[in-house]
C-alpha cells in the first residue's frame, strides 16, 4: 500500500458527476454480479460436475464458509418495469407446492456439503418473498436450519427482499424471528403518478411501518431500492421522492437505471414509450440523486450503492474487504455461494451453475429426484484471473497491478495487451489513471465502473451463437 | 467434472532410468552404462494411475517395489470396524510396497490421490540385479532406510498433543522432502483431502481447518483452496519443535 493512502483511496475522492462523459459511454454493458455472466453458461455442464465440485470444495484445507440464495418466484401483482425471473399469481397455494419442492432440493442439497461449513449469508429474492406466509416461511427456514450449520452470530447477513405493501409489524417479527436481519425493500419511486404508470402503488406510511419495524426488531440493516428513468418521473418529484426516502433513514439506498426493454419483458409492453423520461432528463436524475444523498450523508459504495457510513457495507468498503456478487455488493463475498429455486445462479469453486429457469423443468427436475440445475461453467485459470480484476475494480475502485500479477503469476500488462490499450482510452477520457503499478479510477470514472470492468471482459466481443446478449445500459 | 480420457505420454512410459530426474534419488552415484541397461530391463514403468485407482489392496502377494515418479499415493489399513487408518503419503522419488517384499501379502493399500505415475520393480529380478551392479545393493539400503526414517515420522508425530504441532510437522516434512526433489519447498500443492489429513494426524476436520485457518491468521501460511504457501518457514519449524507443554 502507498504511504500517502491513509484511508481507503477510493473514500479519498468523493465521486463527481460529469453528465457529458456519462452520457458519451453510456453504452450496454452487464452489472457483474459474476464473471463469466449468465449468458455464457452452457448445457455441457452436468449434474456430475457439480457433484464433483461441491466434494472437492468441502476437502481443501479451509473449506470456504457457505451463502444461500433462495428464489421465491411469486407475485400477487406485475410491477410494469421488472425484469425478474417472476410469476405473477393471487393463489397462494402455489407457494405450497413451490415449497415442497424447495424443501426437497434443501434434502438433495445439503448433505453434499460438509456440516461444519458454516453458512453466513443467506438471501431470499423474488418475486416477492413475502408472498409466503408465516407458517410456509417458518417451514422453509427450520429446513434450512435442519440441513445446514446457520450462522447464529449478529456480524450474520441474512437478508429478505420484502414488498412493503404485502407486509406488516407482525410480518417483519416474524421475519425476525426466523434469524433475518437485513431487509431490502423496493420503493422505486413515492410520486403518485409514477406509482400508477408501474402499476405498483405503495404508500410511504405503509413503507414507515416496515421500516420502523424492521428496527425495532433488531434489523441490523434495511435497504431500499429505488429506480430512474421511470415513466412520468421528473427531477421537481423525484426530489421530493428522495426527502422523503431521506426521512426514512434507511441504512442503504440502492438506485436503479431502469432498462427499457419490452421485447425481452413483456410486462415493459405496459409502459407508453412517450411516458419515459428523455436521456438528459435520466441523466438528471442520477446526477440529482447522487448529489441529494452524499449531502444527506450518505457515502457512493459503487455502481449504484449508497450507504450510511456505519452501515456494515461502508465499513467494508473502508477496510478493503467488501466484496460483489449475486446479490451486489456484500460484505461476505468469499464464500461458496449455494442457490436453490427455480432459476436460482450458484457459485461452488471455480464454478457457477444456474437451476431451471421454468417453474415446469424445476418441478420436473426434482420429482425425478435430480438436483435441478441445467447450465453452468466451468472456469479456467483466464476467467478466474479476468474475474479477480473486474471484482477488484467493482469494490475497490483501484488495482495494484504488480501485486495482482505476482498473485496470479503473470505479468500484467503482457497479460492485457489489448485491455490495456482500451484503459489508456479511458485514461485519455478521463476515467482512470494508469501509473506504473496501479491502475486507479477517478473521481468521474466512479459512476461508469461497469465500462472500465468491459475492458477486461473476453466474453463480449465473442458472443455465444453469434448472438450478443442483451444488457442494460451503463446507467 | 469430466475426467479427461487418460493420454498415454510414451516419452513417459520410454523414459529410462538414465534420463529420470529422479535417478540420484534411487541410483547408486556410480552406475554406468551396461549396469543402467540391466536395470532398466527390471523396471517396469506402469500406465498412469487415475485418483482414486488402487496400486496394490491389502493382503495381496506382489512383492515389489514402487517408485513414485510423479503425483502422490496414500497407504492406509482397514480397521477390524470398516473404517481406514492412513498410514503415510507418498510423493515423487519416494518408495511404496516395502512392506510387501517379505512375499506374504501387503499390509496395507495404496491409492493415487491425483494422476500419478510409478515404476514397479520386482523384488526378485531386483535382488538378481542388485547382486551384479556394484553399489546398487547399498544405495538399496540408503533409499530404504530413507523410506523407514520417513516413516517413523508418524509415531513420533501423533505422540505429540498438541495439534498445532503434529500439523507443522507433516507440512514442514512436506516441504523438506519437496525441496529434496528440487521443488520450491514453499509451495506445497495439498493432493490429500482435510478429511484425509485429518485420518492421518488423528484429528477432528474441523480442527484441521481451524489449524490451519490459525496457522494463516499468525501469518505462517497462505491457504487458497488446495494451496497452501509457506511464508515463514522459520515459524513453522517453531511450532513443529515445539514442545507439547510449551502452551
Amino acid at each position: 500500500m502507498n504511504a500517502n493512502t491513509l484511508i481507503h483511496p477510493v473514500l479519498a475522492r468523493a465521486p463527481v458527476f460529469d453528465a457529458e462523459l456519462i452520457a458519451r459511454h453510456n453504452v450496454n454493458g452487464p452489472r457483474y454480479t459474476s464473471y463469466p455472466t449468465a449468458p455464457h453458461f452452457n448445457e455441457q455442464f452436468s449434474e456430475e460436475d457439480l457433484r464433483a465440485i461441491v466434494r472437492a470444495s468441502n476437502e481443501d484445507p479451509i473449506p470456504h464458509a457457505l451463502s444461500i440464495y433462495v428464489h421465491i418466484p411469486f407475485c400477487l401483482s406485475p410491477c410494469f418495469y421488472c425484469g425478474c425471473t417472476r410469476i405473477i399469481t393471487r393463489d397462494r397455494r402455489r407457494a405450497d407446492q413451490y415449497l415442497a419442492r424447495l424443501l426437497r432440493e434443501i434434502a438433495m442439497t445439503a448433505p453434499l456439503f460438509d456440516r461444519d461449513r458454516r453458512v453466513n449469508q443467506l438471501h431470499l429474492g423474488g418475486g416477492t418473498p413475502n408472498f409466503l406466509d408465516a407458517t410456509q416461511m417458518t417451514t422453509l427456514l427450520d429446513a434450512l436450519r435442519n440441513g445446514f450449520n446457520l450462522s447464529t452470530d449478529a456480524e450474520r447477513e441474512f437478508g429478505i427482499e420484502v414488498d412493503p405493501r404485502h407486509a406488516d409489524a407482525a410480518t417483519v417479527r416474524m421475519l425476525a424471528d426466523v434469524g433475518f436481519n437485513r431487509m431490502s425493500l423496493g420503493i422505486q419511486d413515492f410520486d403518485a403518478e409514477v406509482q400508477l404508470a408501474v402499476n405498483r402503488v405503495q404508500s410511504i406510511e405503509q413503507t414507515r411501518e416496515v421500516i420502523v419495524a424492521a428496527r425495532e426488531s433488531g434489523f441490523r440493516s434495511v435497504s431500499v431500492d429505488l429506480i430512474h428513468g421511470l415513466p412520468k418521473q421528473t427531477t421537481e418529484k423525484f426530489a421530493r421522492t428522495l426527502d422523503e426516502v431521506i426521512a426514512l433513514r434507511p441504512d442503504r439506498i440502492a438506485t436503479y437505471a431502469y432498462a427499457h426493454m419490452p421485447s425481452r419483458f413483456r410486462a415493459q409492453n405496459q409502459i407508453k414509450d412517450a411516458d419515459l423520461p428523455d436521456a438528459a432528463t435520466r441523466l438528471a436524475l442520477i446526477g440529482q440523486t447522487v448529489s441529494t444523498l452524499g449531502a444527506a450523508g450518505y457515502r457512493y459504495i459503487g455502481l449504484d450503492h449508497f450507504a450510511l457510513p456505519d452501515d456494515d457495507l461502508a465499513r467494508a468498503q473502508r477496510e478493503g474487504t467488501m466484496q460483489r456478487n449475486f446479490q451486489g455488493y456484500s460484505t461476505h463475498g468469499d464464500c461458496d455461494l449455494i442457490g436453490l429455486g427455480m432459476s436460482s445462479i450458484g457459485h461452488i469453486g471455480r464454478s457457477f451453475h444456474q437451476n431451471a429457469r421454468d417453474l415446469l423443468g424445476y418441478y420436473a427436475a426434482i420429482d425425478a429426484g435430480h438436483l435441478p440445475m441445467q447450465r453452468g461453467k466451468l472456469l479456467d485459470d483466464d476467467d478466474v484471473i479476468r474475474a479477480d480484476v473486474i471484482q477488484r475494480l467493482m469494490c475497490h475502485g483501484e488495482l495494484d497491478m504488480r501485486a495482482f500479477g505476482e498473485h496470479h503469476g503473470i505479468a500484467f500488462r503482457e497479460y492485457f495487451p489489448v485491455e490495456m490499450e482500451r484503459i489508456d482510452a479511458l485514461q485519455a477520457d478521463g476515467l482512470v489513471v494508469v501509473t506504473a503499478d496501479r491502475l486507479t479510477i477517478t473521481a468521474r470514472g466512479r459512476f461508469l465502473l461497469r465500462i472500465v470492468a468491459m475492458c477486461f471482459d473476453a466474453y463480449l466481443d465473442a458472443a455465444p451463437d453469434g448472438a450478443r446478449p442483451t444488457y442494460s445500459k451503463a446507467l | 467434472m469430466a475426467q479427461p480420457s487418460p493420454i498415454v505420454n510414451l516419452r513417459e512410459l520410454r523414459q529410462s532410468c538414465a534420463d529420470c530426474a529422479l535417478n540420484p534419488l534411487c541410483l547408486p552415484a556410480s552406475i554406468g552404462g551396461s549396469d543402467l541397461l540391466r536395470l532398466d530391463q527390471v523396471v517396469k514403468q506402469r500406465m498412469p494411475l487415475e485418483r482414486g485407482e488402487i496400486l496394490f489392496r491389502e493382503n495381496v502377494v506382489h512383492p515389489a517395489l514402487f517408485v513414485v515418479r510423479s503425483g502422490s499415493l496414500k497407504t492406509y489399513a482397514t480397521l477390524p470396524e470398516g473404517d481406514v487408518q492412513i498410514l503415510g503419503f507418498h510423493i515423487a522419488g519416494e518408495l511404496v510396497g516395502l512392506e510387501g517384499l517379505s512375499g506374504n501379502g501387503h499390509r496395507c493399500s495404496a491409492e493415487a490421490l491425483e494422476r500419478s505415475s510409478l515404476c514397479e520393480i520386482p523384488f526378485d529380478l531386483l535382488t538378481d540385479v542388485a547382486a551384479k551392479v556394484p553399489g546398487l545393493q547399498q544405495q538399496l539400503f540408503r533409499v530404504m532406510s530413507r523410506e523407514f526414517a520417513r516413516e517413523l515420522e508418524h509415531p513420533v508425530m501423533m505422540g505429540r498433543k498438541q495439534a498445532m504441532s503434529r500439523l507443522a510437522i507433516f507440512l514442514r516434512s512436506l516441504s523438506d522432502r519437496l525441496r529434496g526433489i528440487g521443488h520450491d519447498p514453499r509451495v506445497l500443492h495439498l493432493s490429500m483431502s482435510r478429511q484425509e489429513l485429518a485420518n492421518y494426524l488423528g484429528l477432528a476436520i474441523e480442527t484441521v481447518s481451524r489449524l490451519f485457518s490459525r496457522m494463516q491468521a499468525m501469518q505462517v501460511l497462505d491457504v487458497d483452496r488446495r494451496s497452501v504457501r509457506i511464508v515463514d518457514p522459520p515459524a513453522l519449524a517453531a511450532l513443529a519443535e515445539k514442545s507439547d507443554d510449551e502452551a
